[in-house]
């Protein structure tokens, strides 16, 4: 069984970007407990080029920022809090879980709402990946995830 | 095959909470899943300065299962520290972060130079239930707490006795063993109930000896003491209830404490007047309900069991039917505790059952010829069956449902008489 990982990671190498403030994923594949990087993901939603026009349009008509789903966060949704689901969860509603240095409290509902963890840790992404992909084959094959000291 | 076990009678080891809410000032941090205070915190009487809904608790999730929980137990304690004035904090661990294997006493010994005393106690329920879990507290404070006394008190004599809160009568029984100690011309030292807090611990070391009163709860942490602080101990399994065992007990703990043996007659006289003195004038009224309850059972931990079947044969003359007792006691420890069930007055006997089960405690009381209504003195668990065996019941152990105990007790002369009047005001109940 494969699933897939989000990390937001500016340079590949360490968690250190938070949920709303990053631009792009990497995802990673997990096979058989084995991961390897697949692709990145850049969101770019229509916010982020018209951010100008967004805050000036969008910010201050509640209208508008329904109709553009977002505030230039990129939480979607941004002024009406825990609304539908913002385009950057849609971006990774395929992963089964997301790393990421930090992460909001809404943002964090609304991937539970599709059964997606949010692991918010400041680590390299090795020993994320390395942590994550042991926990969930542990829970996968039903095995205890006892440490023997 | 997975064991199922139906209705039973303890809790996980994380339980011990409560051992540590019982002593004034001292509060548990929880490094366990939310909720788990929660469901540990049942019954009334928890309420208070530090109440379960207020512990600290690490609140650990799916996060810290896959990256480890400790930086987050060092800021709760860090934060329980700056914002809640105790005297001693236990750092109690639930079953997942010892499953996950978070470190907790490396993060608690960070706080050695606190101004307040940390220390911990592994209580992961896989490890035992609530009674192991109240030895794991007491064992924490010998191990990370106390020091040896070169300076001993004359007289002095820690009281230990079974668990607070699991123990419903635990605060009455421990301050009736107290005055019986004080009347003898001790003076008694224990940890738990108001008043009695941090100070009381500070002075363990400087006792003359342990009196542990208990089957088998703290047998361990009596050995920890004797090697580690070199205190002598002395151990009498049965909670004396009633005048026959607590006229026993002062004479052991007298002959251990070396009294003058005039005095503690002189004591015990004067109470056995009383008791009998009251005995007489109901006497009537036993008689006439002996033919209600030739038998009983006493289905309780082993505290309760033992305590209650030698009072009801040895001062009421009832006779003993099987007696269960469901602590899950460990194993060592259970010949000796069914070798005491078979010490009773007039050559009785009783059958003892080590069982944890109720559906089988059930089956084997229903199965049992009582030559008449049975008295089942138990848990609430046994009300129904109780009910449709026309039996007297009476709740003693937990849990606890249709009682009400805010400091009554068993233990000692009084609280003989005190199980007397309960037993007998159920019993009159029925034609009344």
């Amino acid at each position: 069984m494969s699933y897939k990982i989000a990390v937001a990671s500016s340079d590949g190498q360490q968690i250190d970007e938070s949920f709303g403030s990053a631009k792009r994923f990497i995802i990673y594949e997990v096979t058989d407990g084995i991961y390897r990087r697949l692709e990145e993901r850049a969101f770019c939603e229509e916010g982020t080029d018209n951010n100008d026009v967004s805050v000036v349009d969008g910010c201050n008509s509640s209208v508008s920022c329904k109709n553009e789903g977002g505030c230039g966060s990129g939480t979607g949704g941004g002024c009406g809090g825990a609304g539908e689901a913002s385009a950057k969860v849609d971006l990774v509603s395929d992963c089964r879980c997301i790393v990421c240095k930090k992460i909001g409290f809404h943002i964090q509902k609304q991937l539970e709402r599709k059964a997606i963890s949010a692991f918010d840790v400041s680590v390299s992404v090795e020993e994320a990946l390395e942590k994550i992909s042991h926990y969930f084959t542990r829970m996968d094959n039903h095995e205890s995830l006892r440490v023997q000291k | 095959m997975a064991k199922l076990l139906d209705k039973q009678r303890y809790k996980c080891a994380l339980g011990a909470m409560q051992t540590v809410q019982a002593i004034t000032r001292a509060i548990p941090i929880l490094h366990s899943g939310p909720g788990c205070a929660q469901k540990l915190s049942d019954g009334t009487g928890s309420s208070g300065y530090f109440s379960p809904n207020i512990f600290p608790c690490t609140s650990i999730n799916e996060k810290d299962v896959v990256f480890g929980g400790t930086k987050k137990l060092e800021t709760t304690i860090e934060n329980a520290l700056k914002v809640i004035d105790a005297d001693l904090y236990v750092v109690l661990t639930g079953c997942i972060p010892e499953i996950v294997g978070d470190d907790t006493g490396e993060v608690v010994s960070r706080f050695e130079d606190a101004d307040k005393p940390v220390i911990y106690a592994s209580t992961a329920g896989f490890k035992g239930n609530n009674y192991i879990g109240h030895e794991q507290v007491i064992d924490a404070i010998i191990d990370q707490y106390l020091e040896k006394s070169e300076e001993k008190e004359k007289g002095l004599v820690n009281i230990w006795a079974d668990v607070p809160y699991q123990d419903l009568f635990w605060l009455g029984n421990i301050r009736e063993l107290e005055k019986l100690l004080a009347e003898i011309g001790l003076t008694p030292n224990t940890i738990f109930g108001y008043n009695r807090g941090i100070d009381q611990i500070n002075k363990i070391p400087k006792a003359e000896f342990n009196l542990l009163v208990s089957p088998w709860v703290s047998v361990g942490n009596m050995k920890k003491m004797e090697k580690k602080l070199g205190l002598p101990w002395l151990h009498l399994p049965t909670l004396p209830i009633g005048a026959f065992e607590t006229s026993k007990f002062l004479r052991e703990v007298s002959k251990f404490a070396g009294v003058d043996e005039e005095k503690v007659e002189s004591v015990i006289d004067g109470h056995e007047n009383y008791y009998y003195y009251l005995i007489e004038r109901y006497a009537d009224l036993f008689l006439e309900n002996r033919v209600i309850n030739k038998q009983f059972s006493v289905v309780a931990d082993a505290q309760y069991a033992l305590g209650i079947t030698k009072f009801l044969a040895n001062d009421l003359g009832l006779v003993p039917a099987k007696q269960f007792i469901v602590d899950d006691t460990p194993k060592q420890y259970r010949e000796a505790i069914a070798e005491e069930f078979k010490k009773l007055n007039f050559n009785l006997q009783a059958d003892v059952i080590f069982e944890t089960d109720s559906y089988k405690i059930h089956e084997q009381i229903k199965e049992h010829d009582y030559h008449g209504y049975p008295l089942i003195l138990g848990s609430y668990y046994e009300k129904e069956l109780t009910e449709s065996l026309k039996g007297n019941y009476l709740n003693i152990a937990w849990p606890v449902q249709d009682k009400v105990v805010l400091d009554d007790f068993y233990a000692g002369y009084t609280g003989g008489i005190r199980l007397i009047e309960d037993i007998y005001t159920v019993a009159v109940q029925r034609f009344n």
